[in-house]
């Protein structure tokens, strides 16, 4: 590499790493990020969620002891007390949230159900008062409901479906979860995240440089117009994956927040990080590369921003095809730049790695950037683009 | 005398936006700012582009600095065509105009560096060439303070010093003193003295009178895109300058 691109990529990235307030600009949203995700995991884990020693507090009347085994099979704390009848003092415990459940058996339950044909008409009656708007009353509704629904299907068994608790019937992995859930979101975000990381710095640096007037400072220096083009998108693209790793981190930490603890990175070696790292970088230089010659083109940041935002919607557009969690398979569809990027990363993740699309896929991005940059280099040189006031 | 630098029958001609027509009031779009302009400076000497705003001079002088191509015609500079090796050009040249502009984020000690890089000059030399010319102009005990917080004088100052790190034998000065203090625009033009006594090149535009009286040894009168007077300075002793020129502009006005 010629010494004026290193002279030019050391400038850039003292330009952006050593200014505090661009610092902020390009690690911020990776701490957003963080603390919106985790923000958001700790709501639903606090809506949903019921602490672990938790004693849900029942009321029941008229129990059959033949049922007095569901208060044992539960795999939670359950205080029982018994009484004769319902009275509005519990009713409005329950109101109040101060119990969790009453259940009311009509009396000779047992014998009744037992005894009942369906051309008795009514069927004996049990009820379940409960407060939904309580985690822990909903949660111990659920459970008895489940449980004398159980009761009532075993009084006509006739087949059993599943039966054996000690065998897992779901072959899933917790690997095979942990992928669908990652190549659903992962390549969906990681694309949004590079396109805003290249978006701010290309239009600052050069879309800016231009507004500023200190571009033209640069075009008359001796260095070749091809130089500060590959300079640039270098220095650029270093810059966006900075920016776009803190994006990520904020990502990563926050996910076992936002999944419960579900999501597991175990099955991913050296080598799936190293091929996505590849693709992730033919993908930056492509986005820096395209907003580049948007902000050569563009008169001013704000401008180049504006001219920037549809095609960040077709970049989300085609991030979202990956949400079918499933790598296209089609080879021709490695030839579409950005596209393939998508296909391929998915590929990775789910460990279903094709090593044609995947070259076809690095191929096709860096002839992209470097016609990207012959186009960039012919822009420095139009006095028409760097000089149209 | 050699000459070092040839203009060639240089045209620019640029299109007009239709909000420039409104402006202008006119429905011409095609607008000639420099039509067929030639003259010649010879080394050690200090040239002045002469003329009213609008007249071409800056146009001319980006040109020559290759910042934009002629239409038609070249500029040979040191024996380098313009058209033909614009980087080589810009070696050769120092170009300082108030369109260029330093990053206001960084300081002129840093700037200085880059742009010396920019312009393979080795380390030793960019060193004691950046002493020498930040003592002599005052930014010594600015060198860390960043662009964006000095003042107006100051920012030219140091415009003008990075604009020649590469030691240029051809320096092209646009409106070298425009919107400086009296001080300050002492001391630019002194400093232009100075390089004349060291044998460079001076080619400036200017549509003061007065410096190009004091400063130059041979003059270029350009009205509307063409060089209307070329000659000594003080050749006609008879008319001042300011005379001349008017006598020019008017018979021009009375051609159209």
């Amino acid at each position: 590499m010629s010494k004026n691109v290193i002279t030019i990529i050391k400038k850039e990235l003292r330009r952006f790493f050593t200014d505090r307030r661009m610092l902020v600009s390009l690690l911020l949203p990776g701490i957003i990020i963080f603390v919106l995700y985790s923000f958001m995991g700790n709501m639903t884990e606090r809506m949903i969620g019921v602490e672990d020693d938790y004693i849900y507090q029942v009321v029941v009347i008229n129990e059959p002891t033949e049922l007095a085994s569901f208060h044992q099979t539960a795999a939670f704390d359950i205080e029982v007390r018994y009484e004769a009848s319902i009275t509005d003092a519990d009713l409005l415990l329950l109101e109040e949230k101060d119990i969790d459940l009453i259940i009311f058996y009509e009396t000779d339950f047992y014998q009744k159900v037992l005894n009942y044909d369906i051309n008795d008409g009514l069927a004996p009656k049990v009820e379940l008062y409960y407060n939904s708007t309580k985690n822990e009353s909903s949660n111990i509704y659920g459970f008895y409901n489940m449980a004398i629904n159980n009761f009532e299907m075993t009084l006509a068994n006739r087949l059993d479906i599943n039966r054996d608790a000690n065998i897992e019937y779901d072959l899933a992995t917790e690997d095979d979860t942990s992928i669908q859930f990652i190549t659903s979101l992962l390549p969906f975000l990681l694309l949004t995240f590079l396109f805003s990381g290249a978006m701010s710095v290309a239009a600052e640096s050069i879309a800016g440089e231009k507004e500023r007037g200190t571009f033209a400072t640069l075009l008359i220096t001796p260095t070749k117009k091809s130089e500060i083009a590959l300079g640039k998108i270098i220095a650029l693209s270093i810059i966006t994956l900075v920016s776009a790793a803190s994006s990520f981190t904020g990502l990563m930490l926050s996910l076992p927040k936002l999944m419960g603890g579900n999501v597991s990175m175990a099955m991913y070696g050296f080598g799936t990080y190293a091929l996505l790292f590849i693709v992730i970088i033919s993908t930056v230089l492509i986005y820096v590369v395209i907003l580049s010659i948007i902000s050569a083109y563009a008169k001013s940041i704000k401008e180049a921003s504006s001219l920037a935002v549809p095609l960040m919607l077709v970049n989300m557009l085609v991030g979202i095809s990956s949400m079918l969690g499933m790598a296209n398979e089609s080879l021709y569809m490695y030839f579409i730049p950005i596209y393939n990027s998508v296909q391929s990363i998915t590929g990775i993740l789910s460990l279903e790695i094709d090593m044609i699309n995947l070259t076809i896929t690095i191929l096709i991005n860096l002839l992209v950037v470097g016609l990207g940059v012959l186009g960039l280099t012919k822009m420095f040189n139009s006095e028409k683009i760097m000089f149209n006031k | 005398m050699r000459v070092l630098l040839e203009v060639k029958d240089l045209v620019k001609t640029f299109h007009l936006s239709k909000k420039q027509q409104k402006i202008e009031k006119t429905n011409i779009k095609k607008k000639i700012a420099v039509n067929g302009l030639s003259f010649v400076a010879n080394e050690g000497e200090i040239y002045g582009l002469l003329g009213p705003n609008g007249a071409g001079k800056t146009t001319t002088l980006r040109m020559l600095a290759g910042l934009i191509k002629p239409d038609q015609g070249d500029a040979i500079i040191d024996s380098v065509s313009v058209i033909k090796d614009p980087d080589l050009v810009h070696s050769k040249i120092g170009f300082l105009t108030s369109e260029l502009k330093l990053e206001d984020y960084f300081t002129p000690n840093y700037l200085y560096d880059y742009f010396s890089e920019l312009h393979h000059i080795d380390k030793a030399t960019a060193l004691s060439r950046k002493e020498e010319m930040f003592k002599k102009f005052g930014i010594d005990e600015f060198r860390e303070v960043k662009v964006a917080e000095l003042s107006t004088g100051m920012k030219q100052k140091v415009s003008l010093v990075i604009s020649i790190v590469h030691n240029p034998n051809i320096i092209i000065f646009d409106e070298p003193t425009n919107g400086l203090d009296i001080i300050t625009a002492k001391t630019v033009t002194d400093f232009l003295m100075d390089l004349k006594q060291a044998g460079k090149t001076i080619i400036l535009s200017t549509h003061i009178f007065s410096l190009v009286e004091k400063l130059c040894d041979r003059v270029g009168i350009i009205i509307n895109g063409k060089m209307v007077y070329e000659g000594d300075v003080k050749e006609n002793p008879s008319e001042s300058l300011e005379q001349l020129f008017f006598r020019l502009y008017e018979s021009e006005a009375s051609h159209e």
